[in-house]
């Protein structure tokens, strides 16, 4: 890639503690961006507050997929064992709630599981191997002992010098361009 | 928030002051009139003593479970070196001592032997090969001495927590946390074998041909739902009588709901694992005691339990809302204290039906509820009794500091 | 492989409530956690002792696949297993490593909602042992089938035959409930070392580990609005592994439980197995981790009060099985059922004595040494502990399947039980899996939850009270000492 093709990314800041990077998140939450992000390589309590961040939809998901997995666990022990191939076994009736309960239990946690899982990886957008970020050879930190925090081009807040200085005035290590 | 906010959230009323004497002297005296209407009702129907028993026993153990689970989860607080609770633990350390209350109320228990429990009937007992076998175990003089050692160690443990952890308000001496922590270690085993025992005394043998190793675990896990429900019951009141309106914040709440919700999910566990096995092996010996449930009049009382004790309190208490939410947390607790009764009622009254054949409608009446005012007046009043002098937290706790700026993550 | 081969030990189990003791001892950073976990995966060279342990291990993996060829070949008969023991070592192993899993879920789950920290340093390593000590699990029941390459029948799939398994048979529980539970096991695992996964990327000095970690860990960043996610996720998956864990040996139980033979059918079954396994699990922990942190050098991290905090756990888990049994036994009793009776007094005198009082002494009496501290920190005696243990619960579950089953209600129909040497070498063979999966996990992948570890160190938290969790006081409480209680108002 030549260097005219280069696009402007956003800005990246550094931090080397947690208290820098929230006070940096409430200052850029506060200013009114929304396409900004921190990177730390480990959950910070209070972020969420700091970057003003909206409780995720994953656990209405999942109670769709768990009472999805309820009631499919009871209809087919219901209709493979009580309709389509009804046994008599050990003087049980053909539809023996009581013994349909473990199963129910188990497709229950087992839809809710995958569907957890699944959910967090989709609104995640993950997986995502190339991102721009990785082209900044420090960044490689973010998942050690850095806190990094970026506000991106693509805001429309987004200006050049402004936002540049905002940063600036958070008292980071370092602010750079990162060009994708 | 800075660091010096814990000394200012504690600028609150902490005391039951006035509110604890007139708890007293109304409570005692509602429950005392409570219980001797019950009684009178017993003396004239006919055999109504023998239903009486029955009534004030399933209140007894409602009461008792509550202490006993309050006895347990202070235990357990100390040995875990739990910070969150702190704000909530003087709490339970008076519920707690009401076991001495408790003990009280057993006495009458004693004159109504022979009408709860089948095996004191010596002429039952001699054309019965197993009540024979049993008999070294199921007699009265062993029956009571057994009750008096179960009293011995909950009196014992709940009144030594109380009371030391009393001295640390005026003391502020760390190693008393010490102490209650190495304490609580043992007295946890002891806790757990007293309490299985108590429970096949005094409930699992009103049948006494029936059997069931899981049934000390079962009074457990509903113990712990009463403790909880109640907890939650009395924090958000006391907050409304403008008690500790600082020390307990919505965190405190969102535990002690997790907890409820928790040990509502426990119950069913447990319950479905006896009577799914029970239900399966299909023998004789064990299916007449959930048979005896699962048929009118009791069958409605038993599939209550199954929606009211499990499904709706689960989908009620899910959501962390709810359990921020003091209303709804309240709600939420009190109705399963009224679940918790009638689980009670569930393990009792069937056995006077089977016993006394009042077959038909499951026996509940005015002397149901004045028993239960009864027990419900003095039981107040006992709490109110052990909190005179008391602060409501407490107060020099080295943990207290971690429980008042508690938050959940 | 071994870059610190000895760190010292700092005592860091004191009892002073005043403060929360630190989870990290020494003079560490983010950066320094970050190296000492790392540089174990990350040394070029492979040491001696790895090598021959991993060869050790490998050989008796051989010997795995060996007897079950063997056993495929010539059918279920090389196998003690007999009439009327028809459930020999396969269900006593499936048992054993099932509940060996049990502790690597009560670590990750119970404990993360109990927000018991402490559990970050082990996590990761108890998690992967659960999926290892599955692994065998589901061996044993899928090679006693009979013909297992006809194993697929156990799943509800449609077919020609137009049959539908028995879904009222508690065997076919198992097959949902360990099914479920592994697949749980790993995604729990899997989730939780994405972050750490991106660490081993981001340090990576060649192409193929960056390839590699890379790919594993999905291009995770360490961005905010993920992390967010990722923590409800985990949260979530933490509460539906509680419940899991308790109902998969429940459901374990269930197999014994429900039938009707003596000593089986009782009903503290369930949570008796449960704490059983977790008992055992933990013991299991011990063993691998004592000798984990001494060689890779992790004493800092897996400090002497996490091995405390287990023994607690070992301690409180033994007396719950004393608590199973002393109730079984008296209401064994209690129920006036002759067969019950002969049952337990048969275990206790029976020609299976000796295995019921290896059961005793190992499950219930050399636990009770670690009422005291002393015994709790000395790495001696609580790896004796834990070796009893570990002995100790195979052995429950070989008295309770083979006593029940060798004399039961017929004096006629009764008959010993003797393993064959196959037998014996299957279940060594299965260690040889196990061992063989934790030493290239130990090499390969990140063996502690750094990210995890980084939220419990002081470093972590916001100087500000008002963020301040229930478990995040360790290593300080900070405006413990201001808290002054004002007058009444």
């Amino acid at each position: 890639m030549s260097e005219t093709n280069k696009q402007l990314y956003g800005y990246l800041v550094e931090f080397d503690n947690v208290d820098g990077l929230v006070n940096a998140a409430e200052k850029v939450r506060d200013a009114g961006y929304s396409d900004w992000d921190c990177h730390s390589p480990f959950p910070i309590h209070g972020m969420d507050d700091a970057m003003g961040i909206k409780p995720t939809v994953i656990p209405w998901i999942v109670l769709c997929a768990g009472i999805t997995g309820c009631t499919a666990a009871l209809a087919m022990q219901w209709w493979m064992n009580a309709i389509d191939y009804p046994t008599i076994i050990s003087g049980k009736p053909f539809f023996s709630l009581p013994a349909n309960i473990p199963i129910i239990f188990e497709l229950t946690v087992l839809f809710s599981a995958l569907t957890a899982v699944g959910s967090l990886f989709a609104l995640n957008g993950l997986p995502q191997l190339y991102h721009p970020l990785f082209t900044v050879e420090k960044f490689a930190r973010a998942t050690d002992d850095r806190f990094f925090l970026v506000i991106e081009a693509s805001d429309p807040r987004f200006d050049l010098e402004k936002t540049r200085q905002l940063l600036e005035s958070c008292n980071g290590l370092s602010v750079e361009k990162v060009e994708d | 928030m800075s660091l010096h906010d814990p000394a200012q959230l504690m600028d609150e009323r902490r005391r039951l002051e006035g509110l604890g004497l007139s708890v007293t002297r109304y409570g005692g005296a509602i429950g005392l009139i409570g219980l001797v209407l019950a009684c009178l009702m017993g003396f004239i129907q006919e055999n109504g003593m023998d239903r009486f028993f029955f009534v004030y026993l399933t209140n007894f153990i409602f009461f008792l479970s509550i202490s006993l689970g309050a006895l347990c989860f202070t235990g357990i607080q100390h040995v875990t070196r739990a910070g969150w609770s702190i704000v909530v633990r003087r709490l339970m350390e008076l519920l707690a001592a009401n076991v001495v209350l408790m003990a009280i109320l057993f006495i009458p228990i004693i004159f109504g032997l022979h009408s709860l429990y089948h095996w004191t009937h010596a002429e039952a007992v001699a054309h019965d090969p197993i009540l024979q076998h049993k008999a070294p175990y199921l007699n009265t003089a062993f029956f009571l001495f057994r009750a008096v050692i179960f009293f011995a160690v909950w009196i014992g443990l709940a009144l030594f927590f109380l009371r030391k952890s009393t001295e640390q308000d005026e003391s502020g001496d760390y190693k008393i946390s010490i102490r209650l922590e190495k304490v609580s270690s043992w007295g946890l085993f002891l806790y757990a074998m007293t309490t299985t025992y108590a429970s096949f005394d005094w409930l699992m043998s009103l049948d006494p041909h029936w059997y069931s190793t899981i049934y000390g675990v079962y009074f457990f896990a509903g113990s712990a739902v009463a403790l909880f429900a109640t907890l939650s019951a009395l924090c958000i009141g006391l907050q409304k009588s403008g008690r500790l309106t600082r020390a307990i914040t919505t965190e405190h709440y969102h535990d002690l709901g997790k907890f409820l919700f928790a040990f509502t999910i426990f119950w069913a566990y447990i319950a479905f694992s006896q009577y799914m096995l029970y239900w399966y092996a299909n023998k004789p010996e064990t299916t007449g005691w959930i048979l005896r449930r699962q048929t009118a009049p009791m069958l409605w009382v038993s599939l209550s339990l199954i929606f009211c004790h499990f499904f709706l309190p689960f989908f009620g208490l899910l959501s962390r809302h709810i359990k921020r939410n003091k209303s709804l947390l309240f709600f939420w607790a009190i109705w399963m204290l009224v679940m918790h009764w009638v689980d009670i009622y569930w393990l009792v009254m069937p056995e006077y039906v089977h016993q006394y054949g009042e077959i038909g409608a499951a026996p509940f009446g005015l002397m149901d509820i004045f028993c239960l005012i009864g027990f419900g007046g003095l039981y107040a009043a006992g709490f109110a009794m052990w909190a005179r002098g008391r602060s409501l937290i407490p107060m020099k706790d080295p943990r207290l500091a971690e429980s008042l700026t508690f938050e959940n993550a | 492989m071994v870059t610190a081969p000895y760190t010292r030990e700092i005592d860091n189990t004191q009892d002073d409530p005043r403060v929360r003791a630190p989870l990290v001892t020494g003079d560490n950073d983010f950066g320094s956690v970050t190296n000492k976990v790392c540089s174990i995966v990350e040394d070029p060279r492979i040491h001696r002792a790895w090598l021959i342990m991993l060869a050790i291990s490998v050989s008796f993996l051989g010997i795995l696949g060996a007897m079950i060829s063997y056993l495929v070949w010539e059918g279920v008969g090389v196998w003690g297993v007999n009439n009327p023991v028809g459930w020999g070592f396969a269900i006593i192993n499936f048992v054993f490593w099932v509940g060996i899993g049990h502790a690597g879920t009560l670590i990750s789950a119970i404990l993360y909602l109990f927000r018991q920290k402490w559990r970050t340093s082990i996590n990761r390593s108890a998690e992967a042992m659960t999926i290892f000590a599955v692994m065998c699990a589901g061996i044993f029941p899928g090679i006693h089938v009979g013909r297992p390459w006809l194993a697929f029948y156990l799943f509800p799939y449609p077919n020609f035959m137009g049959m539908w398994p028995n879904f009222r048979s508690p065997l076919l529980w198992d097959v949902f409930a360990v099914g479920t539970y592994a697949t749980v096991s790993v995604l729990f695992w899997y989730v939780g070392m994405i972050p750490d996964l991106a660490t081993l990327r981001d340090r990576a000095k060649n192409k193929y580990r960056r390839i590699a970690y890379g790919v594993l860990s999905m291009g995770w960043r360490g961005s905010h609005r993920h992390w967010h996610r990722h923590e409800v996720a985990y949260l979530i998956l933490a509460a539906l592994a509680t419940p899991l864990v308790l109902s998969v040996h429940s459901v374990v139980s269930f197999d014994f439980a429900v039938a009707q033979l003596p000593g089986w059918h009782t009903t503290i079954f369930p949570p008796y197995f449960v704490a059983g396994a977790i008992f055992g699990g933990f013991a299991m922990v011990l063993t691998l981790l004592i000798p984990v942190r001494h060689f890779l050098g992790l004493k800092e991290i897996v400090t002497l009060r996490h091995i405390e905090n287990m023994n607690k756990v070992l301690l409180f888990t033994s007396c719950i099985v004393g608590y199973a049994y002393s109730v079984e036994f008296f209401t064994a009793w209690y129920s006036a059922d002759r067969f019950e009776m002969f049952t337990f007094l048969n275990r206790m005198f029976g020609p299976y004595q000796w295995a019921y009082c290896v059961m005793v002494f190992c499950n219930v009496i050399a636990p009770q040494l670690l009422w005291s501290k002393k015994n709790r920190t000395n790495l001696y005696v609580t790896m004796f502990v834990a070796m009893c243990v570990n002995v100790g619960m195979w052995f429950e579950r070989f008295v309770i399947v083979v006593t029940s089953l060798s004399r039961d209600f017929l004096p006629s129909s009764w008959g010993m039980y003797y393993p064959t040497l196959i037998d014996i070498l299957t279940l060594m063979g299965s260690f040889g899996l196990f061992f063989t999966c934790f030493l290239l996990f130990l090499r390969f992948l990140p063996a502690i939850a750094m990210a995890e570890v980084k939220t419990v160190m002081p470093q972590a938290h916001l100087d500000r009270g008002h963020h301040r969790g229930a478990g995040d006081y360790h290593g300080d409480i900070p405006g413990a000492h201001k808290v002054e209680v004002k007058a009444e108002v």
